[in-house]
């Protein structure tokens, strides 16, 4: 068996605990999810969503093993969350047929990608984000250790794309009522 | 706790070194330039059978010789297209004729080899690579076709046993639609490039560069105005090859081509074959003669299986054999493979009224031999 199977198999069961531990369980929510990710593996949920969604990117994985491991907030706050959903939202059609310019492509040659993430490593640093800079790190490592054959799958992945979109409708929910309020 | 401020830049560069160290840089492409023209001395003949019945309905056969000169079959086959007992069957030609079909992927194999769920396998494509016998094929997890993943495994000992299919990364969205149908071409590096389409929302023909080790280094859209699918590749010379592909409407269609002068770093569209195409899988094949044949449909609907043949690299083209015809509109004869042996005798390999596969050997004298 491949490592990138292996790799996507185990993914699926630590984003599946994370996705538990979301739940409002009170205080043994982490310990609920925790328990989660053999259940996953053991029931065959990790395998029914690797099939679906394909292997998650490290980016996501990374979110999911800081949400298990209790550390708050959350990385994907909301500006990060805009800038997935911002990114998302030209990548996606572009990549999946919408005119002849395939960016995905770039990724098994990713020499742009890689000068990219070297600026994007600099602003990181420069702004004091080490969580993003180690999230980006682990991605790049799972690339260089053959998980992923294109750079993109590392990095980003429709499931991201959807905790992004989440963060981003709870961003504006809590913003509703308070517009409300200076409105009245 | 907090980390010290320099161990998440240094990890970063370490891992960037990493990744830079992999991202490939592979040569400028270019195919492996087909042999010199040489005209077929093998005399008019041509004989055609029915393959041995693996399951009451088969589809989309593929084609390989093997390193013996034994021809090789790929077909998925079950209770009926997409079921969960449809699986991917092989078969030989020997001495003997057709050996009795033996099952080579099936949804529970792929599914414990890739560690996903599948729920359904389809498309196999066949390649021959000196010992090595390479094997493409689908499978789904959810939805039909459009939802494909493409899969990879390796015989070294021609077809009896297989290695652990691994799933090809090719998609950005959940890793989906991607299907293969037409076998590889030699490419100069020692690497196969491989017509691949997509058809998730849109459809269009791709070209997935793979590395002499079976790593995806690039890929590259066939765009075209109208909707297209199974694009297969005949290479004319180092720099230039042909792609035909399926027009999948809206309306009647035409065979639909895109070229590429570089190698297949690039497959602008070109103008459509003068060849009718009802929305239906066509074969390509460069013969050792020089010729290109094409095995497809006639307009309309899949109850004719026609070949036809160019002189020209595929700027003219006629009508040489009907292979196959019914006058039942619900009739198919239809996804036609095609390869010319090392002995250059032609082999056609195509879905017979969804019951079986059909195998067709001929010379390339009996397609000159007159009026179809």
């Amino acid at each position: 068996m491949n490592p990138s199977a292996i790799y996507g198999w185990l993914a699926h069961a630590i984003v599946f605990g994370a996705l538990v531990s979301l739940l409002p369980l009170g205080a043994k929510r982490r310990h609920v999810g925790l328990a989660a990710v053999p259940l996953a593996l053991l029931t065959g949920i990790a395998t029914l969503l690797h099939g679906f969604a394909g292997p998650p990117s490290a980016t996501l994985l990374a979110l999911a093993v800081w949400q298990l491991a209790g550390r708050a907030p959350s990385p994907l706050n909301d500006r990060p969350a805009w800038l997935v959903i911002g990114f998302a939202v030209v990548f996606y059609p572009l990549a999946l047929g919408l005119g002849p310019f395939d960016p995905y492509a770039i990724g098994y040659q990713p020499w742009p990608l890689l000068l990219g993430s070297g600026a994007l490593a600099a602003a990181l640093w420069w702004y004091r984000r080490n969580d993003w800079l180690l999230i980006l790190a682990l991605a790049l490592a799972g690339y260089a250790g053959g998980l992923f054959a294109n750079l993109w799958d590392a990095l980003v992945d429709p499931l991201l794309v959807l905790a992004a979109v989440t963060v981003a409708i709870r961003q504006l929910a809590r913003r509703a009522p308070a517009g409300g309020k200076a409105a009245g | 706790m907090t980390l010290p401020r320099w161990l998440a830049p240094m990890l970063f560069l370490l891992a960037a070194a990493g990744a830079t160290w992999r991202a490939p840089l592979p040569a400028a492409p270019a195919f492996v330039p087909p042999p010199a023209a040489q005209a077929d001395r093998n005399p008019p003949s041509f004989a055609a059978a029915l393959l041995p019945t693996a399951a009451p309905s088969a589809h989309a056969a593929a084609l390989a010789e093997l390193a013996d000169g034994r021809i090789a079959a790929a077909w998925f086959a079950g209770s009926r297209e997409g079921a969960a007992d449809v699986a991917v069957w092989f078969a030989t030609l020997g001495a003997g004729g057709w050996s009795q079909p033996q099952t080579i992927a099936t949804r529970e194999g792929t599914a414990a080899a890739t560690r996903a769920y599948v729920r359904k396998v389809g498309n196999p494509v066949l390649y021959a690579e000196g010992s090595r016998l390479h094997l493409w094929f689908v499978s789904v997890a959810l939805g039909g076709w459009a939802g494909s993943s493409l899969n990879h495994a390796v015989s070294s000992d021609a077809g009896a046993t297989w290695s652990p299919a691994t799933k090809l990364q090719t998609s950005p969205f959940f890793n989906i639609s991607t299907l293969g149908r037409a076998p590889p071409v030699a490419l100069a590096d020692g690497g196969l490039g491989l017509p691949v389409y997509h058809e998730f929302i849109a459809k269009h023909g791709e070209w997935l560069r793979l590395a002499a080790d079976g790593r995806i280094v690039d890929k590259v859209r066939m765009a075209q105005a109208r909707r297209t699918l199974q694009p297969a590749v005949a290479v004319l010379d180092e720099q230039h090859a042909l792609a035909a592909l399926r027009d999948a409407g809206p309306g009647p269609g035409q065979i639909r081509a895109a070229t590429s002068a570089d190698g297949g770093g690039h497959w602008p569209a070109a103008d459509a074959l003068p060849l009718p195409n009802p929305n239906s899988s066509v074969a390509l094949l460069r013969l050792h003669s020089g010729r290109l044949l094409i095995a497809g449909n006639a307009a309309g609907n899949r109850n004719q299986l026609l070949l036809w043949l160019s002189d020209d690299a595929g700027k003219n083209w006629r009508l040489a054999r009907r292979v196959e015809s019914d006058t039942d509109d619900l009739v198919e004869f239809s996804y036609p493979a095609l390869l010319q042996g090392r002995d250059g005798r032609i082999h056609l390999a195509y879905t017979w009224r969804r019951q079986g596969i059909k195998h067709a050997v001929f010379s390339e004298a009996w397609l000159d031999g007159g009026p179809p």
